[in-house]
């Protein structure tokens, strides 16, 4: 009896440490930052100090016009970003799926932007926007049209943030790309090939279709990825002018130090890791639904063999 | 028996005798080898106040280690340490709007201790001589508004690294077009616009606007003279009557005629167009002026000279900067207060200033050493004569306020959003805000 009570717990004795990691290092910041969301807290207090208040920092915040505005500036910006960079990271990963010389060198080239540190992204493009020195209104004057208020206008601050954003991460989708392009079955190719397809047919009907798994992965961690976005933006305009380019992320840093309101923080914090986690979710079932679609079809496969 | 208790008696008076005669010559003696830990800014004045440390340990033995921080990351580090049961820092120096969060959260140490304590306090100190705008603006908490001096106000610290608002203008520009210095804001704003006709290229005041504090910032610059506030006396956001719409319309007129990309301009951007010569006028900190004549930064040395802050219905140039404080859980806080005294001290504030740093004291701003070296310093000590200390509130909420302001006038500033409309909802929102906060409690 005895043994057979040890012999069940055993797999839980191992799994303890894991589990005990876990729960310190993932679940108890994650418990903290859920209670916090229901206190009024501001930093000079320790957080027994702080009034508890339930659900009023998720109330506020929903009738909170510069909340929901960033809320909508956050969902535009990362929808046009990613759909970009998916557009451009594949489109580049099919023109340089070929064998050219220095194709290694020239991988890494395009993968430098992916490294820089979005603090040094930020200032970069900060200077080459700048009104007078920067480079892109200085072309403009040398051309003789007229500068842009490249980071003084809503709309162009929104279309520079844009534009840095997409140049520092279509790499990331490329080299994925790349990596799927290149695994895919050489067979597959020559059918298409002999079976007389042209080379847009092949890509349309052949390589993306193969590559699609890799790239809903890939399109999810980028959605994921621009949801948070922080420095780049902090950096290039600090949310303004008004509050045009003023993305969750940076409304919680704001709210948190600015407003010195750690609650409404932590609960706008959470309603961001609830979208993330929706967003997870469905990366989650995709990938549940892509394997069972390719364990039927080897099944149909061994039966008609 | 009686011998012995006779000699421990009077062993017992030399020894009084010898600690009192002690404290009589060198008040600092109690305290020698004692090391402070400080918490500075890397301002230009806390740098100036880096080189005169020395002077103070040999002075007195008292060792100082100072924490220097970038300024915005002082507030994070400060909440920190003053939540611990036993602080390190034995003096930190702070911005102005921490004054009523430190306060209220009981973490700053009551000065009038310090001052009743004859073994501490300095009676050549001369606090009169501190400029009166700077200490009710930075040290005193309690009286009138709960942020201002009044009767019921004490001082919790003492002003040191602070500042007023002031005119610097391009002399060779002024001479050459034969312009008039402006005094009054009508005059300003004339000038302003018409800088860039008669200098083609150049923009006519360059002024901070980007979105959030610094759009606030230069709104608040204008809204004090112009006969504004943001509250009433009952806390009712006031900020868009006559005198709000104003003073942004002020702010727009510079920003329109300012130079190129002042849309965006933050202090250092609009400081860096006027050192570049790309303005002809700068209107904000005297934390600025010591940068002019520096070749390395400036392409304007000796051509740039200073005038008060214009007057609108009244004068009124802002107060801001630093004051320096004892925390509550501060470790050494009576040799702490000896070098604040220090520091402030009519000694202390000359040697500050000779090494760059901004004075806090009349006599300091009158002295020829010091006018011989800087020699637009007689002309701030005028200025701040009329510095006002209640330019903008300092209330918990303000940091919401002021970020709503400064995002409604950004807005006003690139999208041409109607002034009225603008400072409206602002004033909706803050009554909002002040409400959550309590301020109407006691409205019926």
């Amino acid at each position: 009896m005895k043994t057979t009570l040890a012999n069940r717990l055993t797999p839980y004795m191992f799994l303890a440490p894991a589990a005990a990691v876990l729960i310190v290092a993932l679940l108890y910041p994650l418990g903290y930052v859920v209670y916090a969301s229901f206190l009024d807290w501001n930093p000079s207090q320790r957080i027994g100090q702080a009034e508890f208040i339930g659900l009023r920092n998720y109330y506020n915040l929903f009738s909170d016009e510069s909340f929901r505005e960033s809320f909508f500036v956050t969902i535009k910006f990362s929808t046009i970003v990613v759909t970009l960079e998916m557009l451009f990271g594949v489109g580049l990963a099919f023109l340089l799926d070929r064998n050219i010389r220095g194709m290694s060198v020239l991988r890494t080239l395009f993968i430098l932007p992916m490294m820089i540190s979005p603090i040094v992204v930020g200032l970069m493009w900060r200077y080459m926007y700048h009104p007078t020195v920067g480079i892109f209104n200085r072309t403009l004057k040398a051309i003789g049209l007229d500068p842009i208020p490249w980071l003084s206008d809503g709309t162009w601050a929104f279309t520079s943030i844009i534009i840095a954003d997409v140049w520092q991460w279509v790499p990331f989708i490329f080299i994925l790309s790349l990596a799927a392009l290149q695994t895919l079955p050489q067979s597959v190719m020559e059918a298409a090939r002999i079976d007389g397809a042209s080379g847009w047919q092949s890509i349309l009907y052949v390589k993306l279709p193969l590559m699609m798994p890799v790239l809903v992965i890939t399109f999810l961690l980028r959605l994921i990825d621009s949801f948070k976005v922080l420095e780049v933006i902090l950096v290039l305009t600090n949310g303004g002018p008004g509050l045009s380019t003023e993305v969750l992320a940076l409304r919680i840093s704001r709210t948190a130090t600015e407003f010195r309101e750690l609650g409404v923080a932590a609960a706008m914090s959470n309603i961001l890791l609830f979208m993330l986690l929706l967003l997870t979710l469905a990366m989650f079932f995709y990938n549940k639904l892509t394997a069972i679609r390719a364990f039927r079809l080897k099944n149909i496969a061994v039966e008609e063999v | 028996m009686k011998h012995l208790r006779t000699l421990i008696y009077s062993s017992g008076v030399a020894f009084a005798l010898a600690t009192t005669t002690a404290f009589a010559g060198d008040p600092y003696a109690p305290y020698k080898g004692t090391t402070l830990v400080v918490n500075f800014p890397t301002t230009p004045h806390f740098n100036a106040v880096m080189k005169i440390l020395p002077e103070f340990t040999k002075e007195t033995g008292i060792n100082v280690e100072v924490d220097q921080l970038q300024y915005l990351k002082m507030r994070e580090r400060q909440t920190l340490e003053l939540t611990k049961d036993v602080g390190d820092y034995d003096l930190i120096s702070y911005v102005v709007f921490s004054k009523a969060d430190y306060v209220f959260a009981d973490q700053l140490e009551n000065l009038a201790k310090y001052f009743m304590n004859p073994k501490l306090a300095d009676p050549h100190y001369d606090a009169n001589d501190l400029i009166d705008g700077y200490v009710a603006n930075i040290g005193i908490v309690g009286g009138e508004k709960g942020y201002l001096p009044g009767k019921t106000g004490s001082l919790f610290g003492l002003p040191f690294g602070s500042e007023t608002s002031i005119l610097g203008y391009r002399k060779d520009i002024f001479e050459k077009h034969g312009l008039k210095v402006p005094e009054t804001y009508d005059e300003l704003l004339d000038l302003a616009c018409k800088i860039p006709q008669l200098e083609p290229g150049m923009g006519g005041l360059s002024s901070r606007a980007a979105s959030g504090h610094h759009a606030s910032h230069a709104f608040l610059l204008h809204l004090a003279p112009l006969g504004g506030r943001i509250f009433d006396d009952n806390w009712n956001p006031i900020m868009n009557n006559e005198a709000g719409i104003a003073a942004a319309k002020a702010l727009k007129t510079i920003v329109d005629c300012g130079p190129e990309g002042a849309k965006t301009f933050g202090f250092a951007e609009a400081g860096a167009a006027f050192l570049q010569g790309k303005t002809a006028m700068f209107l904000d900190s005297t934390q600025f002026a010591s940068q002019v004549n520096d070749p390395t930064k400036s392409t304007v040395v000796g051509k740039v000279a200073w005038a008060m802050h214009p007057k609108g219905v009244r004068r009124g140039s802002e107060t801001g900067g630093f004051g320096i404080a004892i925390p509550k859980n501060a470790q050494h806080k009576e040799a702490a207060f000896l070098l604040m005294q220090w520091l402030t001290s009519k000694h202390g504030d000359k040697l500050v200033a000779m090494a760059g740093g901004n004075p806090v004291r009349f006599s300091t701003h009158a002295d020829p050493e010091v006018n011989a070296k800087y020699p637009y310093m007689s002309q701030f000590g005028e200025a701040l004569k009329y510095a006002d200390p209640d330019w903008r509130p300092i209330i918990p909420v303000w940091g919401k306020i002021n970020a709503d302001l400064g995002t409604a006038l950004s807005k006003v500033l690139t999208e041409d959003l109607d002034i009225k409309e603008a400072l409206d909802g602002v004033a909706e929102r803050t009554r909002a805000t002040m409400e959550d906060a309590g301020y109407y409690t006691w409205q019926q």
